[in-house]
């Protein structure tokens, strides 16, 4: 089916969901995700003794909730998707339960995420109210119909249907709101460093990839199918510069693995949204491309992250020395570190060109600009992973426990992805400009 | 230099130079380490293979077409346009000779003098050699630009794994972060040719002609790429401290070939892109390479150590070279290209005679070295040697190089020649000083008391850079016959006469 074979476009439930290639591949994508994700928390729940099923399954349903919401052709049915997965998402959250910071980082999850649902619903409501539809497909044909002039008189609504009329642009903005504290965008993102550092580290890997894709997805539909206009564009320009560069100077003084992903993280939303935030088929393609990168690069570190867990590693001062006791860990953190900085001729490097280039290609010249600025900023810190590795000399000597098969697997899998993307970049390029063409067409 | 019969087929396989090193590297490092002999033998092999397989590309070369010769072209984004071409002419050749020739040179002097990690060292040469081989067979803008950054990690971790000291570690950061930053400039300028033009591929590139204005935009986003390389003065500051925290092998392979990168872009893709742009910057180009030779030799001369000294002549050279490839002239561009070449040769044996007098006393302090004269002869005439060959003196091949250059310049701008000319006094001064103060003079027997002449391996590393000094010095014509059909198309191309 990667091949292009034509698949059938449907909608389900009333106008509710819709499936077509945009969606294939995103769901695709997703499982994948999720699926390496539970193989990496295998282990865990073993070291653990966790005979709990509870997190498996609140793992899968959050799951089926994201496959929903990749579909969801209605404000509603994307709510009550949205609504479900983060529910499942604070119960994991605080699942750690002999840990208080587990508890607290859920309880900060909890609020903070029920409050942004509450902000999005308050959206899709002003939406309503202001327009009379909530399918995405009647707010598209509303707000990117030409002024129309109907023979009947009382279309005052159709006349001047466009996002800058205020109703629908504060119902737009709450919906955007809603949408960033998600992602963890700046200025929304004050949840995600304590979250992502409390919560256990399977549930953080979870964290960082899964809802990233899903929301992803859903705000490319909702933002440049429905409402596509160039007003609100400069709030997510602002988001972008303001989460780029948050990213990259907040990790510079981090001592904590967790932390500094959490904030790497942010910085690589910021670089997403430079994609999202010009218009154009090429930034949805080059979003579309720098998220898969992104989840390839973050399968790879959480693993390692996991992997090392049994040998506290807390700080990232504890990867002293790792090229002396364990040298092929140490490449691969090194090139994993080297591609989230964006250095050829690794994949991260390719999704930062193409991002880039997508900005220069509509004219964000200054979104490229402060992205390239930051580029080099973070380089640093992931830089100093390599030199902890490399150069350092630990204190006490650290005794590396070997990991299991399944991460190895992956690792290895995920490895060969960064490394040797570079000379096959083709089949990822077409496949995503395949998404963004029948996201837009 | 042989008829090549068939002039669209040939036997040569770019991609394969390139591969051949990474499969060695590839091959070794499934090797265990406890069989260290064998995976030096091999490496040394490998990149030794490379370096006669380039030889055979300067043989079947064609000197009478400024065409881009041995051309492969690669897939990679059809979509895109943006695709491998790799392609040889007279000014490419033969940097990919030098490099193939200072790798294993460089995996030679590794040999008895580093202890830590020895496998990880040759793969790192190895891959680090068909990375470099890369760059100079590129001829696509991005994959060029891709390559050219991708020298930057084995480069960072062969310089803070087998560094000298603690401040290595610092030296690398600022090696890495410098170069980076000024070189994603150029990824926003390769990035709008993109999208202006819709292609990458150099050979479509050069018949493009970008409006004045947007020249000089792109011109100045490569040059702050290009300029942190070469290095020009107010970015040079890494190439001391990159150059005195490197291991021998890391010295020799930063100022042989890393160096010439900057200039080759300059060569290759400023100049012929942009030509009214260059036109325009040739006087900001001219300031800042005369303040830089003026400035830095007379650095030199206050410097203490070894390296430093050598690093400081190092920019001196190419701010030369950036000289003369600016009076766009046939004389200032093969000049400047024999400069880069000898500059490539004489700086790296400069490295590694430091280097050897560093493995045996382990430090570079000028002021604990005297006498060496009496107790290392050998070792002091080919450093008398190499000396008088950065000296630019007649009968080495950086004298044919710097006389063309001010030939070249003093066509231009004779202000500008006379300025250089009186920075190759000051080259003098300091090579003559320091080697007085080193090699002749009285001993420090409170410093130094034991004392051992090169050994075999070391004389046999030297030769072939004497050889090739002298060949350069005494008979040119045999390098410049390749480079004239190229140079000249060059500066016809951007109408420079």
């Amino acid at each position: 089916l990667l091949r292009g074979s034509p698949l059938t476009t449907a909608n389900l439930c009333y106008n509710n969901l819709i499936i077509d290639n945009f969606t294939y591949f995103f769901k695709v994508g997703l499982l994948l995700s999720t699926a390496c994700i539970i193989l990496m928390s295998l282990q865990y729940f073993q070291q653990e003794a966790l005979t709990a099923f509870e997190s498996i399954v609140l793992m899968l349903m959050s799951t089926c909730s994201m496959l929903l919401m990749i579909s969801a052709y209605d404000l509603i049915a994307m709510y009550l998707a949205i609504e479900l997965q983060s529910l499942s998402f604070y119960v994991i959250a605080a699942s750690k339960r002999n840990s208080e910071f587990s508890t607290e980082a859920g309880l900060k999850y909890f609020i903070l995420g029920a409050f942004s649902s509450g902000i999005l619903l308050f959206g899709c409501s002003m939406i309503y109210g202001f327009t009379g539809v909530t399918n995405l497909e009647e707010l598209a044909k509303i707000f990117t119909a030409p002024y129309v002039l109907r023979p009947l008189s009382d279309s005052v609504m159709l006349n001047s249907a466009d996002a800058s009329w205020s109703g629908v642009f504060m119902g737009i903005l709450f919906i955007a709101v809603g949408f960033l504290f998600k992602i963890t965008a700046v200025p929304f993102h004050m949840w995600a460093p304590d979250v992502y550092e409390g919560s256990p580290t399977y549930v953080t890997a979870f964290f960082s990839i899964a809802p990233k894709i899903a929301i992803f997805a859903n705000m490319l539909r909702v933002f440049i199918y429905s409402f596509y206009d160039p007003t609100w564009q400069q709030l997510f320009v602002f988001c972008s510069i303001a989460s780029m560069v948050l990213g990259a100077f907040a990790a510079l003084s981090q001592n904590k693995v967790k932390r500094l992903l959490a904030y790497s993280s942010i910085g690589h939303v910021g670089y997403l949204l430079i994609g999202f935030s010009c218009g154009t088929i090429e930034g949805i393609q080059s979003l579309l491309i720098g998220l898969f990168i992104y989840v390839l690069m973050t399968i790879n570190i959480f693993a390692i992250v996991l992997a090392l867990r049994k040998n506290r590693f807390k700080y990232i001062s504890d990867l002293g020395a790792l090229a002396k006791t364990n040298p092929i860990l140490a490449i691969t953190i090194s090139i994993t570190m080297f591609s989230y900085a964006g250095i050829p001729p690794l994949a991260g490097f390719c999704s930062k060109f193409y991002l880039f280039f997508a900005a220069l290609g509509c004219g964000a010249y200054l979104l490229a600009f402060i992205g390239i600025l930051t580029s080099v900023i973070s380089c640093f810190y992931y830089i100093r992973f390599v030199k902890i590795m490399y150069f350092d000399t630990p204190k006490t000597w650290i005794l590396y426990k070997p990991m299991d098969r399944e991460k190895s697997i992956l690792l290895g899998i995920t490895l060969l992805g960064i490394t040797f993307f570079f000379l096959n970049p083709s089949p990822l390029f077409l496949v995503t400009h395949q998404m963004a063409l029948s996201l837009c067409i | 230099m042989l008829q090549n019969i068939n002039p669209f087929y040939s036997s040569l396989s770019l991609s394969a130079l390139i591969l051949f090193p990474l499969l060695g590297g590839l091959f070794v490092s499934f090797i265990t380490e406890s069989k260290i002999r064998t995976i030096r033998i091999v490496g040394l092999c490998t990149s030794f293979i490379t370096f006669l397989y380039s030889l055979f590309f300067w043989l079947e070369f064609d000197n009478s077409t400024p065409k881009f010769q041995f051309v492969e072209t690669i897939q990679w984004l059809p979509y895109s346009n943006i695709n491998f071409v790799l392609g040889l002419d007279g000014i490419s050749l033969f940097f990919v000779i030098l490099t193939t020739f200072l790798v294993p040179i460089c995996l030679l002097v590794g040999w008895s003098s580093i202890q830590k990690s020895k496998k990880e060292y040759i793969i790192a040469f190895l891959v680090l050699e068909s990375l470099m081989i890369a760059v100079f067979c590129m001829l696509d803008l991005l994959l060029f630009y891709v390559f050219f950054e991708s020298v930057l990690i084995p480069m960072f971790i062969i310089i803070g794994v087998w560094g000298s000291r603690q401040r290595k570690i610092q030296a690398a950061y600022q090696f890495f972060l410098y170069t980076l930053f000024g070189s994603l400039f150029m990824l926003l300028a390769i990035l709008l040719i993109f999208f202006q033009t819709g292609t990458t591929d150099l050979q479509i590139l050069l018949t493009t002609e970008f409006s004045e204005r947007r020249q000089i935009l792109l011109w100045i986003a490569f040059f702050a790429s290009f300029a942190v390389k070469v290095p020009m003065v107010p970015v040079h500051i890494w190439l001391p401290e990159a150059h005195v925290e490197a291991p021998t092998a890391g010295s020799v392979i930063l100022a042989g070939i890393l160096l010439k990168l900057g200039t080759y872009g300059f060569l290759r893709f400023s100049i012929p892109m942009f030509p009214e742009a260059t036109l325009y910057f040739t006087p900001f180009i001219y300031t800042l390479s005369v303040i830089a030779i003026i400035y830095t030799s007379l650095t030199t001369i206050r410097q203490i150590d070894l390296k430093k000294i050598i690093a400081y002549s190092s920019v001196a050279h190419m701010n030369f070279v950036t000289i003369g490839m600016f009076s766009l002239n046939m004389q200032g561009i093969e000049g400047s290209i024999l400069l880069m070449l000898s500059h490539g040769l004489v700086s790296s044996a400069l490295f590694l005679c430091v280097g050897a007098l560093y493995d045996r006393h382990k430090t570079r302090l000028v002021r604990y070295y005297g006498g060496l004269a009496q107790t290392m002869p050998i070792f002091s005439v080919i450093f008398l040697f190499f000396t008088l060959a950065n000296m630019s003196l007649p009968g080495t091949s950086s004298f044919i190089g710097e006389f063309l250059i001010l030939v070249g310049a003093f066509q231009r701008n004779t202000l500008i020649a006379t300025l250089a000319a009186l920075g190759m006094i000051l080259g003098a001064a300091y090579s003559l000083w320091l080697y007085n103060r080193v090699v002749f003079g009285n001993f420090q027997p409170n410093f130094i008391n034991k004392f051992s002449d090169l050994n075999r391996r070391e004389v046999f590393i030297f030769l072939p850079f004497i050889l090739g000094v002298i060949w350069m010095g005494v008979y040119p014509e045999v390098f410049l016959e390749s480079m004239h059909t190229s140079v000249s198309n060059l500066i016809q191309h951007g109408k420079f006469y």
